[in-house]
C-alpha cells in the first residue's frame, strides 16, 4: 500500500525556484533516505509534505487522500486531518523548553486528542524507556545532551501514533557519538516497519537502514533506487561527484 | 522624634491605599491590554499595525505627567457639547487610572513584542506538526515562554510603576507623596519625605523579592 505519493511538486520562494517537478512514492513500512547536495531543496520538499511550506504545483497524496491536488490544497480542516497522520523530527529538536520531558510528550495527545492524562503519561513512560531515557522524564530539555533531546523529540512524535515519520537531518547538529544513539533508535523504528522519510547526510544510515534512496539535485530527484543503484552503480555524474565529495 | 515619624507614617497610611490602588489596577489591566496591543502591533493587517504603532509612539513619546494633565484637565475641553463634557469629566482617581493603564499598556506592548521575537519559529512548527491549534499553540507554547522571557522586564516596569504613582500628586490625588508634601509644608520639617521614601523602598523591596522568586520558580 502506498503511504505517500508525490507528483510534479513545484515550489518557488519569490523568484528562486527550489523544487521543479519532484515525484516519488513511499510504500507502507518503507524507510526512504533522501540525500543530495546542500541547497538542493531536500528540506523544502519535506516541509511541503507536512504543510509547513505551501507548494505551488503538483499532487501530494497521503494514504490515498489528497493533501494537494493539481496545486490546490484541500480545506484547512481536511489538511490538518491528513497531516496528523505524519510526525516530524527537526534538526534543531524544537522541544518545548518550558515543559519537562514528560510534559513535552504528553502535551499534544492530551490537548489535541483529548487522551486522559494518566493514560498519556503511561504511554510516555513506555516510549521514554524505549528510547533509553526513563530517568529523564522530569528534567527540562535544557538539561539534556543533543542526542537525548533528539530521542525525546522522536518519542514526542511517536506519542501521536503517526503512520509515517519525516526526519530533516536529525543528526546534523550532533557529534558522532550522539549521532549513533539517535540512529540506533531510528534503525529500531525501521525494523519495526515504521514508514519513514529521512533527509540525511549520514551515508551509513542510508546504506544500512534505508530500503530506498532518493538522490536530490538541482531541484529534482535525479535518481531513485537501492543502495547498490545509488552508491555502487551511480548513473549520473552528479551522484558520483557527491559521493566522492562525502567520502573524501 | 520617633513619635513624630510614627505619627507621619500613620497619616500616610491613608494615602497608601491610593498608591496601591493605582499600582494594582495598572498592573492588572495594562498587562493584558499590552499583550493585546502586541498582537495588533504584529498583525498582518497593515492598518491595524500602523495604528497600534502610532498609539505606542504617542504614549511612550510624551511625558506621563502630560498625559495625566490631559485626562484630568484637558479631556473634557475637547468638546463644546455640555453632554459630552459631562461624560468626559473624570474624577482625579479615574483620570489617574486611565492615564496609567493606557501609558503602561504601551510599554508592555513593546516588552511583549520583544519577547515574541525571542521565541524560535521552530516552536510554532513543532506545535503545528503535533496538531496543536492556533489557540493551543498560543496558550500552551507561546504565552508561557513569552511571560518567562519578559519576566525581568516586567519586574523592572513594576518598580518604575511604584515610583510613577507619585506623579498623581500633581492632579491632587491624595496618595503618599501628597501627604508627605503637606506635612513638610505645615511642619517646616523634611522628615516626612524620608518616611515617604521608606514606603516606596519597602514596596519595591517586596516586589523585587517577589519577582526573584517567580524567575527562580519558572526557570528552565
Ligand atoms: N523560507 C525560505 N525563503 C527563501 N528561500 C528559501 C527558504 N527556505 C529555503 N530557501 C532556499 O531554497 C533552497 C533549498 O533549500 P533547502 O533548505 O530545501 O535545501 P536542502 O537541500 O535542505 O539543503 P541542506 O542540505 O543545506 O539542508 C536554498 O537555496 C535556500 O536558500
Ligand atoms: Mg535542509
Amino acid at each position: 500500500m502506498k503511504m505517500l505519493e508525490v507528483k510534479g511538486l513545484k515550489k518557488s520562494f519569490g523568484d528562486l525556484q527550489v523544487l521543479d517537478g519532484v515525484s516519488f512514492s513511499v510504500e507502507k513500512g518503507e524507510t526512504v533516505a533522501v540525500i543530495g547536495p546542500s541547497g538542493s531543496g531536500k528540506s523544502t520538499m519535506l516541509r511541503c509534505l507536512i504543510d509547513l511550506e505551501k507548494a505551488d504545483a503538483g499532487d501530494i497524496m497521503v494514504e490515498n487522500e489528497f493533501l494537494m491536488q493539481d496545486g490546490v490544497y484541500v480545506q484547512d480542516k481536511k489538511a490538518q486531518q491528513i497531516c496528523a497522520k505524519m510526525g516530524m523530527v527537526f534538526q534543531s529538536f524544537n522541544l518545548f523548553p518550558h515543559m519537562s520531558v514528560l510534559d513535552n510528550l504528553v502535551c499534544a495527545p492530551v490537548s489535541v486528542k483529548k487522551e486522559p492524562r494518566e493514560q498519556a503519561i503511561q504511554r510516555a513512560k513506555k516510549l521514554l524507556q524505549e528510547v533509553g531515557l526513563s530517568d529523564k522524564a522530569d528534567v527540562y530539555p535544557s538539561a539534556l545532551s543533543g542526542g537525548q533531546k533528539q530521542r525525546v523529540a522522536i518519542a514526542r512524535a511517536l506519542m501521536m501514533n503517526p503512520d509515517m515519520l519525516l526526519f530533516d537531518e536529525p543528526t546534523s547538529s550532533l557529534d558522532p557519538q550522539l549521532t549513533s544513539e539517535v540512529l540506533s533508535v531510528m534503525k529500531k523504528l525501521a525494523e519495526e516497519k515504521m514508514t519513514m522519510v529521512v533527509v540525511t547526510h549520514e551515508m551509513g544510515f542510508a546504506k544500512e537502514a534505508a530500503s530506498k534512496i532518493l538522490f536530490m539535485c538541482d531541484k529534482e530527484i535525479i535518481a531513485e533506487g537501492t543502495k547498490e543503484d545509488i552508491f555502487d552503480h551511480p548513473k549520473d555524474r552528479r551522484i558520483k561527484e557527491f559521493i566522492d565529495s562525502i567520502l573524501s | 522624634m520617633m513619635n513624630y515619624l510614627f505619627s507621619i507614617a500613620l497619616l500616610m497610611m491613608d494615602g497608601i491605599k491610593y498608591t496601591l490602588e493605582i499600582f494594582f489596577v495598572t498592573i492588572i489591566l495594562s498587562m493584558p491590554l499590552g499583550l493585546m496591543l502586541t498582537f495588533f502591533r504584529t498583525s498582518k493587517i497593515k492598518i491595524v499595525k500602523a495604528i497600534t504603532g502610532f498609539y505606542v509612539w504617542i504614549m511612550r513619546g510624551t511625558p506621563l505627567l502630560l498625559q495625566l494633565f490631559f485626562f484630568y484637565y484637558g479631556l473634557a475641553l475637547i468638546s463644546d457639547n455640555p453632554l459630552f463634557r459631562e461624560a468626559l469629566t473624570l474624577s482625579r482617581m479615574q483620570a489617574a487610572l486611565v492615564a496609567f493603564v493606557l501609558n503602561y499598556a504601551a510599554y508592555f506592548c513593546e516588552i511583549f513584542r520583544g519577547g515574541l521575537l525571542a521565541i524560535d519559529k521552530g516552536q510554532y512548527e513543532a506545535a503545528k506538526v503535533l496538531g496543536l491549534s492556533k489557540k493551543q499553540t498560543l496558550t500552551k507554547i507561546v504565552l508561557p515562554q513569552l511571560l518567562r522571557v519578559t519576566l525581568p522586564s516586567i519586574s523592572n516596569e513594576s518598580i518604575t510603576l511604584v515610583k510613577d504613582t507619585a506623579l498623581v500628586t500633581a492632579i491632587g490625588v491624595t496618595e503618599i507623596l501628597y501627604f508627605a508634601k503637606a506635612r513638610v509644608n505645615a511642619d517646616v520639617n523634611a522628615s516626612a519625605y524620608l518616611v515617604a521614601a521608606l514606603f516606596y523602598l519597602v514596596m519595591n523591596f517586596v516586589l523585587t523579592k517577589f519577582f526573584a522568586y517567580m524567575e527562580k520558580k519558572y526557570s528552565y
